[in-house]
C-alpha cells in the first residue's frame, strides 16, 4: 500500500480521539448522498415524464400534419397522398377530417361536451398512427347493424359507428351500444330566415380510445372517414393529412418537403405541424425544469462538500502534530496534501456511490409493480432496530459481542432497505387526481445512465475541489512549527 | 578522525514584525563519524535551533552546515526532504510517534515515505516484509521486542522513546539528532533510553547529537560542547 494512503485509510477508520470528528465524516457522508440520490430520481422521474410523454405521442399521433392554414377543405387529396409517400423518410400518410363537435345524449337536451372529431380510414389511419392498437371494442365503423341500430334522424348515411376516448366515455358514462348525438354544423332555418338550426346526427358506440394520453381520453372521438365527409357535405375532400416518418426527428426538415410535393397554391397558404410543434412548449417546460433541478441538486452537493471542507481543516488542526512528525521523517508537501485529499475524496467517494445506490434503488421501487408488505411492518421494523440499538448501547444484550458494531450496521442497512421496500411503490397519478395534468397514470422513471455518470463525476469533482484548501493548508505547515503545535 | 558535520559561522535570527531576535550568532562545530556529541546550555540559549537546523528542519539565516563537506544549505525544498528522510533521524522529547499507528508501523513509517516507486534515489528498496523484519530487529535491539502491536498510547513514556530511537535508526542514517530525548521523563527511564542510544552508538557506530541540559548524561558522551548566548564555548 503506498504510504499516503496507509495514513490516510488509518486517520478515517480510526475512532480514537476524534470520534466527534467522525460523526462529521458520516454527517458529510450522508449529506452527499442524499445530494446524489435525489438528483438521480428527480431527473429519472422528469425523464420518464418527458420519454413517456414522447413515446406516447409518438405511438398515438401523425409525426407531421398537413393541412391548409385555416383547416380548410381541399380536394384531390389522393394524388397529393401518393405523392407525399414517394418522399424520402415517409412510412405513410392517411387522409383525415378533422373538426369540432358538441354532442349529447339521446333523449337530453343538454349539451355534454365539445370534442374534437376526427374522421378516419381505420386500415390506412393504423398504419399512421396505430389507431386500432388503442381501441377497445369494434372499429367496424360502417356496420349494417350499427347504421340500423343508430335510428338515424334523417339520413342514414351520415351515421354509424363512433369509437369515443374512454375517459370521455367514462365521464359521459356512455356504454357499448348507446347512442349519442353530435351537434356538426348548423344549417339555415327555412321557417325562420336568418336564423340557424343544429345539424344533428346519432352514432353508435362501438369502442373506446384507451391511449393513456389525457388530451385524447377525454377530448376525442373517431368516425369513418367517408361519414365526416358526407356530414360536411364534403364527398372527395379532406382537411388534414397525417404523415408517418421513419424517424421522427426528421419531422421539421421532411414537414417542409412535403407541402411543395403536395401540390398546393399559395392562396391555400398551406401548412406543416410537426409533433414538436405541438408539444414544444411542454417540452421546453420539461427541459426548464431539469436544468433547474440539476442546479438545486448541485447546490445541495455543494453545501455537502463544505461539510467535507470543514471536517478535513479539524482534521487538520488535529493532525498538525503528526503532519510535523511525518515532514521530519522525510515526507514531502506532496505527499500531506495528498494524505488529506484522499480522506476527502474517499468520504466524497462514499457518499456519492452510496446517494447512487439509494437513487436507483428507489427509481427501481417506485417503477416495480409487486404487492409489498404493510407500511405496519416497516414501522415495526424501525421500532425494532431502534429498540435493538438502544438495548446494545446500554449493554442489555450481546455485550461481549466484538463485532457487534458491525452487526449493527449490517442490520441498519438490511432493515432500512426492507422499509423502504415496504414503503416506496409506484405512485398512482389516476389516485392523486392528476393524470390529466400528467397525461400518464403512473409516476413514470426512466434512468439516464449518461446523467447519472455526470452527476457522481460532478459530486466527486465538487468533493474533491473542498479538499484542495485544507490540504493545502496542511502541507504548507512549516515542519518546526508544526512539531511544536499545542 | 573523519569529520561527518561541519557547521561554519550559523547564524539565525527570528523576525516578529520589526524586532528581529538572534538566537545563534556565530556557531562553528564538527561532529565526527561514529561520534556521540552532547550540546548543553542553559533553555532559550539556542540548543534546540542548532539541533533543527542541522537538522534541515529549519534554514539559517546565514552560515555553512556541510555534511560528508557536502553544503545542504543550498539545497532545494525538494533536496532537503529527501536529505532528511535518508541521512538524518530525529528523537525528540515528546517522542512525537503517530498516535493511530502501532510500535512496528511508526518504526517503518519513514522508510515506507521512500520507498514509493517514485522514492528517493540512494535510500535502500525493502518489501514490506523486509521492512517488517529490520523494524522488529531495531525493536528488539532496544528492548520492545513484546511491544510490537501496541499503540503509543499502551506503551509508558520510556517505552515511547525508545519506539522513537528505533524509528529514528531505520532507514540507517548518517546522524541521530536527539533533543532532549529524557526531558520528558523520570531519572531511572532516563538512564534506560540513555543507555540505549550509548547502545547504538556503540555496536552500530551511530552518529548521534544530543541536545540535554542534564549533566548526568552529558558525562557519558565522548564529548560535551556548551552553547552560551548563540555561540559555543568549548
Amino acid at each position: 500500500m503506498k504510504f499516503e494512503w496507509f495514513v490516510a485509510s488509518r486517520y478515517l477508520l480510526s475512532r480514537r480521539k476524534q470520534s466527534f470528528i467522525s460523526i462529521i465524516s458520516v454527517i458529510s457522508i450522508v449529506g452527499v448522498s442524499l445530494g446524489v440520490a435525489t438528483v438521480i430520481l428527480v431527473i429519472a422521474v422528469l425523464d420518464g415524464v418527458e420519454h413517456g410523454l414522447r413515446d406516447r405521442f409518438l405511438a398515438n399521433e401523425a409525426h407531421v400534419a398537413v393541412s391548409k392554414f385555416d383547416r380548410g377543405f381541399f380536394d384531390n387529396y389522393k394524388d397529393r397522398i401518393d405523392a407525399i409517400q414517394k418522399v424520402d423518410g415517409v412510412t405513410s400518410a392517411s387522409p383525415v377530417v378533422y373538426t369540432q363537435s358538441a354532442i349529447f345524449q339521446k333523449g337530453s337536451q343538454r349539451i355534454e361536451d365539445v370534442i374534437y372529431i376526427k374522421g378516419i380510414d381505420p386500415e390506412v389511419e393504423d398504419t399512421v398512427t396505430g389507431f386500432s392498437k388503442f381501441v377497445e371494442g369494434s372499429i367496424a365503423f360502417q356496420d349494417q347493424k350499427i347504421i340500423d341500430q343508430a335510428s338515424f334522424l334523417n339520413d342514414e348515411s351520415v351515421t354509424g359507428g363512433i369509437v369515443l376516448g374512454s375517459r370521455l366515455a367514462r365521464n359521459l358514462t356512455l356504454h357499448q351500444g348507446d347512442i349519442l348525438r353530435l351537434v356538426v354544423n348548423l344549417q339555415e332555418d327555412p321557417h325562420s330566415p336568418g336564423a340557424y338550426l343544429p345539424r344533428i346526427r346519432n352514432f353508435v358506440v362501438i369502442g373506446f380510445y384507451e391511449s393513456e394520453l389525457a388530451v385524447y381520453d377525454s377530448r376525442m372521438a373517431f368516425i369513418h372517414l367517408d361519414t365526416a365527409q358526407k356530414i360536411y357535405e364534403e364527398e372527395g375532400s379532406i382537411n388534414v393529412i397525417l404523415v408517418r416518418l421513419d424517424d421522427p426527428e426528421q419531422a421539421p426538415t421532411i414537414g417542409d418537403k412535403l407541402i411543395d410535393v403536395a401540390s398546393f397554391t399559395p392562396i391555400d397558404m398551406p401548412i406543416t405541424t410537426t409533433w414538436l410543434d405541438t408539444h414544444a412548449p411542454l417540452f421546453a417546460a420539461l427541459e426548464l425544469e431539469k436544468m433547474a433541478t440539476v442546479i438545486i441538486e448541485a447546490l445541495i452537493i455543494l453545501v455537502a462538500a463544505f461539510n467535507i471542507a470543514s471536517t478535513l481543516i479539524m482534521t487538520v488542526m488535529e493532525k498538525t502534530r503528526d503532519v510535523g512528525t511525518l515532514r521530519t521523517l522525510g515526507a514531502s508537501r506532496g505527499n500531506i496534501m495528498y494524505i488529506f485529499m484522499i480522506q476527502g475524496c474517499v468520504i466524497g467517494m462514499l457518499g456519492t456511490l452510496l446517494g447512487t445506490a439509494l437513487g436507483l434503488g428507489v427509481c427501481k421501487l417506485l417503477s416495480t409493480n409487486v404487492i409489498r408488505p404493510s407500511p405496519l411492518i416497516a414501522f415495526a421494523t424501525i421500532g425494532l432496530l431502534i429498540l435493538l440499538q438502544i438495548s446494545i448501547t446500554l449493554k442489555l444484550i450481546l455485550s461481549r459481542m466484538k463485532l457487534k458494531k458491525i452487526v449493527m450496521l449490517v442490520f441498519w442497512i438490511v432493515g432500512i432497505t426492507f422499509v423502504l421496500y415496504c414503503l416506496v411503490q409506484p405512485i398512482s397519478l389516476e389516485e392523486l387526481g392528476l393524470s390529466e395534468i400528467y397525461q400518464m397514470n403512473q409516476l413514470p422513471i426512466k434512468i439516464n445512465w449518461f446523467f447519472v455518470g455526470f452527476i457522481n463525476l460532478l459530486s466527486f469533482s465538487i468533493c474533491w475541489l473542498a479538499t484542495i484548501y485544507p490540504a493545502f493548508q496542511a502541507s504548507n505547515m512549516r515542519p518546526i512549527e508544526a512539531l511544536q503545535y499545542e | 578522525m573523519d569529520k561527518l558535520i561541519r557547521v561554519e559561522n550559523l547564524e539565525k535570527s527570528f523576525f516578529d514584525g520589526d524586532s528581529e531576535l538572534q538566537v545563534l550568532k556565530g556557531v562553528d562545530l564538527e561532529v565526527n563519524k561514529a561520534e556521540i556529541l552532547a550540546i548543553m546550555g542553559a533553555s532559550g540559549a539556542g540548543k534546540s535551533t542548532l539541533l533543527h537546523l542541522i537538522g534541515t528542519l529549519d534554514r539559517p539565516t546565514s552560515g555553512k552546515i556541510y555534511y560528508e563537506d557536502e553544503d545542504i544549505t543550498t539545497y532545494s525544498e525538494r533536496e532537503l526532504t529527501q536529505f532528511r528522510n535518508t541521512s538524518v533521524g530525529f528523537v525528540f522529547q515528546f517522542h512525537q510517534l503517530l498516535p493511530e499507528f502501532n510500535a512496528l508501523e511508526n518504526v517503518i513509517m519513514g522508510k515506507l515515505i521512500s520507498n514509493r516507486k517514485s522514492g528517493y534515489a540512494g535510500g535502500q528498496k525493502l518489501n514490506r516484509n523486509e521492512m517488517n523484519d529490520r523494524a522488529e530487529n531495531l525493536l528488539e535491539s532496544v528492548g520492545l521486542s513484546e511491544r510490537l502491536s501496541h499503540f503509543p498510547s499502551q506503551l509508558s513514556g520510556g517505552e515511547r522513546q525508545r519506539v522513537a530511537i528505533a524509528r529514528a535508526l531505520m532507514n540507517q542514517p548518517k546522524v541521530i539528532l536527539a533533543d532532549e530525548p529524557t526531558g520528558n521523563i523520570d531519572d531511572i527511564t532516563s538512564e534506560v533510553v540513555f543507555e540505549v542510544l550509548l547502545k547504538v552508538n556503540e555496536e552500530l557506530d551511530q552518529t548521534i547529537i544530543i541536545v540535554t541540559h542534564d549533566s548526568r548524561l552529558s558525562n557519558q558522551t565522548n564529548r560535551t560542547v556548551n552553547l552560551v548566548e548563540g555561540k559555543i564555548k568549548y
